[in-house]
């Protein structure tokens, strides 16, 4: 195998292959790139038995073959190689990539023994790239990541008509967001688990693409999903089980509600939450269009801030820990922030604090993105 | 159960040769024979100590050492190795003598037989269907935990711990290699459980095909914060 191939071409495809990579794997193979030299293009492979990555770059090809050498070490090295057309051989039973005047020799590690990779072919439906980046980046912050429920440990992808909604929880909120689903012809309703993780880099790595698509296939009797755009594909079998049913826990009218600042409630739940001990709540006091956090410290410190809100409906005091409140507002991606409060079933249990996203203090609410948080009990 | 606050030194010799130059330290001598020397913070552990059986002779010191201001010597050989540990008293400043009688011994607030308990009346916390076969199920190389059938029916063997760590996986390996041989029981599978699992011990147990499993101890208990959860 030899082959010729431009230096930010392989950096850029091997560092996409490379993010996939499992951390701990327990064959030594896995931690490998598979690099296959066809007649005009090189395809890079990853795959630990749930994640596959897959990418296709143009090269000058002089002999095809295939190897498979450690993707990390090989990341490195191809971040750091100078501006010069990169030369990749095998040669014998290393690998020898030079780059100007620098010469790597890389051991290969055995391709028998790698497993192969699934290959999911045809489309179910699109999405646009960047609104599919950013929404993956809203909702992924509320996936648990405890492992006693592996259900929540993923982002639940659900198909209807003409949208794509995704969802994630950790039993203490709930981020849900609709993007615009682009199904073709024929329209099918579907959902799919995806572990958070293998989410957040999708999102990541796809977000400059003018549209992703998403298949949905079976493969050996488990459920696979595939998001392709450019030249690169990633694929990730589904969490088996049932996503627990979120949207139930949405209130269907929310009559009281406040308009602030988004800006204006982050600085302020951020300073006043430093006198406060990492899992405790503040204080939410909505009065007379404004809103007071309040905290008292373990060690007696205390700290209190005002801000401006225009409040309809009742005035409520709410508790809310505020790492919890602070992943809502980043992820609502607007000026203003619409808090909606209710009264919820339970009444020894407050009910949970809608927040949804608002372009002007007392413009349309928007509702495509909804995080859903319970408070803490109001201690006197 | 002797006590003794004193102004002391203290020589080792043995399997290493340490030296505690001469300042006041708590001592206990126990009816065992052991005796401890403590100082006053640092750490829970004694600085030096002897631990029976072993054999303590109170010595005249020499005149070199009564020049020294040594008014007390305490030789204390170990009974089976050649440990010796030598005090030279300068000052004793207190002194108490005091039977303690029998000790009931040390009950540990069996976290782990707790989530045994626990784990064996919830074991839909490890999936819908699963039933209890028994605790403590008896192989010839020790009991498994807990020994389950899903709900194929098919037997697991649940191996609990409080920290999971390496030794814990390679335990219920054992184990499930010995269930395994039983026609009766085959196919077995395997739960690793604990409150914690260490990373690596949880890439050994799923590169075995053993089910990790991250176990709420206070929500097994009861203690839950259902208050503080959406559901």
């Amino acid at each position: 195998m030899k082959f010729q191939v431009n230096k930010d071409v392989l950096s850029e495809a091997v560092s996409f292959s490379v993010k996939l990579l499992p951390l701990r794997p327990a064959l030594p193979v896995l931690n490998g790139v598979l690099i296959e030299a066809n007649e005009t293009d090189v395809v890079l492979s990853t795959f630990d038995f749930e994640v596959s990555s897959r990418t296709t770059v143009i090269a000058t090809v002089e002999r095809p073959g295939r190897v498979l050498i450690p993707g990390r070490l090989l990341n490195d090295i191809a971040g750091r190689l100078p501006q010069a057309p990169i030369t990749v051989e095998l040669n014998d039973s290393r690998v020898v990539v030079t780059c100007g005047s620098s010469r790597f020799s890389l051991p290969c590690m055995s391709v028998d023994e790698y497993p192969t990779i699934p290959e999911v072919e045809g489309s179910t439906g699109l999405v646009k790239g960047e609104e599919f980046s950013t929404a993956v980046s809203q909702v992924v912050v509320a996936a648990s990541r405890e492992d006693s429920m592996p259900v929540i440990n993923g982002v639940q992808l659900e198909i209807s008509g003409t949208t794509l909604s995704m969802m994630a929880t950790d039993r203490y909120r709930v981020a849900i967001k609709d993007v615009a689903w682009d199904a073709g012809a024929t329209p099918i309703e579907h959902s799919a688990l995806v572990p958070s993780r293998t989410m957040q880099e999708i999102g990541k790595t796809f977000g400059s693409a003018p549209t992703i698509s998403i298949t949905f296939a079976t493969k050996e009797d488990r459920e696979v999903i595939a998001f392709q755009a450019d030249n690169k594909t990633v694929t990730s079998l589904l969490i088996k089980g049932n996503f627990p049913p979120v949207r139930r826990l949405f209130p269907d009218v929310v009559e009281n509600y406040a308009v602030v600042n988004t800006a204006d409630l982050i600085e302020a739940t951020r300073r006043v939450k430093l006198v406060v001990e990492r899992e405790a709540a503040l204080k939410y006091i909505l009065r007379d269009n404004t809103i007071t956090l309040e905290a008292i410290g373990g060690d007696q410190a205390q700290a209190s801030e005002t801000i401006d809100a225009v409040i309809s409906g009742l005035e409520p005091t709410v508790s809310l820990k505020p790492d919890l409140l602070l992943d809502g507002l980043t992820a609502v991606h607007s000026e203003f922030t619409r808090l909606g409060f209710n009264n919820g079933d339970n009444p020894s249990k407050p009910g949970p604090v809608l927040i949804t996203s608002q372009t002007s203090k007392d413009g349309e609410h928007e509702s495509s993105f909804r995080y859903l948080l319970q408070p803490n009990l109001l201690l006197r | 159960m002797k006590v003794i606050i004193a102004r002391c030194s203290v020589d080792y010799s043995g399997r290493l040769n340490a030296h505690l130059p001469l300042a006041t330290r708590a001592l206990m001598l126990k009816n065992d024979g052991s005796l401890l020397i403590h100082s006053d913070g640092g750490s829970y552990k004694p600085l030096n100590w002897m631990s029976p059986p072993c054999i303590l002779v109170v010595e005249e010191p020499d005149p070199d050492q009564i020049a020294a201001g040594v008014q007390r010597l305490w030789r204390v050989s170990h009974a089976k190795t050649a440990d010796v540990l030598v005090v030279s008293f300068h000052e004793v400043l207190a002194e108490i003598d005091h039977d303690l009688g029998d000790d009931p011994g040390l009950i540990k607030e069996g976290v782990e037989s707790h989530l045994q308990q626990l784990l064996s009346e919830q074991l839909e916390i490890l999936g819908p269907g699963f039933t209890l076969v028994r605790r403590e199920f008896m192989t010839a190389i020790g009991p498994v935990d807990i020994l389950a059938r899903d709900e194929d029916g098919r037997h697991v063997a649940i191996e609990l711990k409080r920290r999971g760590d390496i030794d814990g996986v390679e335990q219920l390996t054992r184990y499930l290699e010995l269930l395994n041989r039983d026609s009766l029981l085959r196919p077995v599978t395997g739960i690793f459980a604990a409150q914690e699992i260490k990373p690596q011990a949880r890439t050994l147990a799923e590169d075995r095909g053993i089910r990790c499993v991250v176990l709420d101890y206070d929500a097994m208990r009861g203690v839950d914060d259902a208050h503080l959860r959406l559901f």
